[in-house]
């Protein structure tokens, strides 16, 4: 028994580097899909600030400023929604799960590498932004507010990288590819990520507090006009905890 | 700590079920370390589902399976094994090495002990290819050093000379040979009989998932003690039935309808007069039965199950 104890250790650690490895090389090697993932938001900014950009916004920071919070939103939720997922199911239908899982080494480590391999490309996201931001209007926000912005993006990615793998764990690489953008896109829009709020029809201000990209959108942009969002932050917590317990029930019903 | 035991492999009274069919009815099986057992059995005889439970894929529905005396379903217990699966894939994405290395820190050992095995699974030419766009033969060759790189105590290969050519082939056995030889239990299944044959210490036939031979390969062939004797003659079948120790007589149906194959348990008898009687006999050859031929009688006629273990 002391044994398992002291093996589990040994594997903990090794295993998870191995793993993030295989994840980053993956996505480094075949940089197509994520590329895509990438450029929509960051084009889409690019040519949304240089139209109005300059314009004060809330809180009278200007909205190239701003939109670093709602596209940021909008980016990293794209990558986290997605890629997670869909490399889950395609390791799932090509048999290497089941590899891994004879193996002996924690499945665990195996899924929490998906997610974590794939934040390096949410970074690069926010950073790019930054600079497009950066060159329409200049250095707005402060160097702690960036941090603690990219941070909250981050970290608030979890539902939606939970959310991904409990679709990945059940459904094919090509279904979990289109449900999760079934699910995206709809969401940025109506959270008011692409479009200002105002430009959209009155009835989805119902809709959007129930969406997580909303309640995220609305901790990131928190951050720069330093309103109280603790209350976002509740609602979006409560919403990780429910994406869990999804991709909990669905890891516990995976088939390799 | 618990007491090692003496099997690395314990199989006792496992029977499984799909939705509609018994895979496996009752199958007794042990391996200790330093024994190669060969699983064989006709498509569908249920040697990949009772590979499947002793990796610990499939859970157990009745009976006991038990890898190094634990249960094959921890986590844990797994990382005494190397298998290769009957069906496996490889991310497009990795290098060779890169997926021995995982293999090896996987299994709780240095990412370094790689290269040593792909020297010896003779794959270091490969070590820098994509796994993905590898030949058949070369995956499989793949497999296998990923799972020697833990440093099993049990090996559970699932046909793992599928798509290899003869070379390769020559080379797997000796490698197999060499680590049982080194103290692994090894179980594989093949259809290669009789080379599985030539390095199996038993082997355990398998038909309609229950055990209907285990034995030795010398002793599972000794069950046909027959020689098939097939030569071109001149003389007709009441002749040929008439020479001494003759059982059975069959004429080819092709070419010139000289052809005939005659089988004996005595075929030394049975030539002595052939020779003397039949000026015309040319061609001639004696087969052995062996263990392909075994098996074919053990599986292929269902009236012949129920040969005891
Ligand atoms: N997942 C499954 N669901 C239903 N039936 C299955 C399943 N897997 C195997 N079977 C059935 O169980 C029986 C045993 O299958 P198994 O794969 O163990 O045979 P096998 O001896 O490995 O055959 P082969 O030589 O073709 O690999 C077969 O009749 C097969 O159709
Ligand atoms: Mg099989």
């Amino acid at each position: 028994m002391s044994t398992a104890v002291v093996d589990g250790k040994v594997l903990g650690g090794g295993v998870l580097g191995v793993e993030v490895a295989e994840g980053l090389r993956a996505i480094l090697r075949e940089p197509t899909a994520l590329f895509f993932t990438v450029l929509f938001p960051v084009g889409m900014f690019a040519l949304f600030a240089s139209l109005f950009g300059n314009r004060p916004g809330p809180a009278g920071i200007p909205y190239a400023a701003t939109m670093v919070a709602t596209y940021g939103t909008y980016g990293v939720v794209s990558v986290m929604l997605t890629n997670p997922g869909i490399r889950t199911a395609e390791d799932r239908t090509t048999g290497w799960l089941r590899v891994k899982k004879v193996s002996g080494a924690p499945v665990g480590a195996t899924v929490a590498a998906k997610v974590i391999s794939a934040l390096p490309y949410a970074v690069l996201v926010v950073l790019a932004l930054a600079a497009v931001s950066l060159a329409v209007v200049g250095p707005v926000l402060g160097i702690g507010t960036a941090l603690r912005l990219t941070a909250v993006l981050l970290l608030g990615s979890l539902p939606f990288a939970l959310l991904s793998l409990a679709i990945g764990f059940v459904a094919s690489p090509n279904a979990t590819a289109a449900i999760l953008s079934a699910v995206l896109f709809p969401m940025v829009i109506a959270s008011g990520l692409w479009f200002p709020p105002e430009m959209l029809p009155p009835f989805v201000d119902g809709i959007a507090p129930v969406l997580p990209t909303y309640q995220l959108a609305q901790v990131a942009l928190g951050q720069l006009t330093g309103a109280d969002v603790t209350g976002n932050g509740l609602v979006l917590l409560l919403m990780t905890a429910v994406a869990g317990a999804l991709a909990g029930w669905a890891y516990r019903n995976l088939r390799v | 700590m618990d007491e090692v035991p003496d099997e690395v492999l314990r199989v006792a009274g496992v029977s499984h079920r799909y939705r509609h069919v018994d895979a496996l009815v009752g199958v007794e099986l042990d391996v200790t370390p330093g024994e190669c057992l060969a699983l064989l059995g006709p498509n569908g005889a249920g040697k990949t589902t009772l590979i499947g439970l002793a990796t610990g894929l499939l859970a157990v529905q009745s009976g006991e399976v038990r890898v190094c005396g634990r249960d094959p379903r921890k986590a844990v217990t797994r990382r005494h094994l190397g298998v290769v699966q009957q069906s496996m894939g490889f991310p497009r994405t990795e290098r060779v090495a890169e997926l021995v290395r995982g293999a090896a820190v996987r299994a709780g050992r240095p990412a370094s002990a790689a290269g040593p095995v792909l020297t010896e699974v003779g794959i270091t030419d490969l070590a820098r290819r994509r796994a993905g766009k590898l030949s058949g033969g070369q995956q499989q060759r793949v497999a296998l050093a990923m799972a020697l790189v833990g440093d099993p105590d049990l090996l559970l290969l699932d046909e793992p000379t599928v798509g290899l050519d003869i070379t390769a082939r020559r080379a797997f056995w000796q490698t197999i040979a060499a680590r049982r030889d080194a103290g692994v239990g090894i179980v594989l299944t093949t259809h290669i009989v009789e080379e599985a044959a030539a390095v199996a210490d038993r082997v355990v036939v398998l038909h309609g998932g229950r055990v209907v031979a285990a034995d030795t390969p010398a002793g599972l062939s000794a069950l046909l003690p027959d020689r098939t004797i097939t030569a071109r003659t001149g003389l007709d079948d009441a002749a040929l039935r008439a020479l001494p120790a003759v059982l059975s007589v069959q004429r080819d149906d092709g070419g010139d309808g000289n052809r005939v194959r005659v089988t004996s348990n005595a075929p030394e008898t049975v030539l002595r007069t052939w020779l003397a009687d039949d000026p015309a006999l040319a061609d001639l050859r004696v087969e052995g039965a062996g263990l392909e031929q075994a098996l074919i009688a053990l599986t292929g006629n269902d009236e012949k199950i129920g040969v005891t273990a």
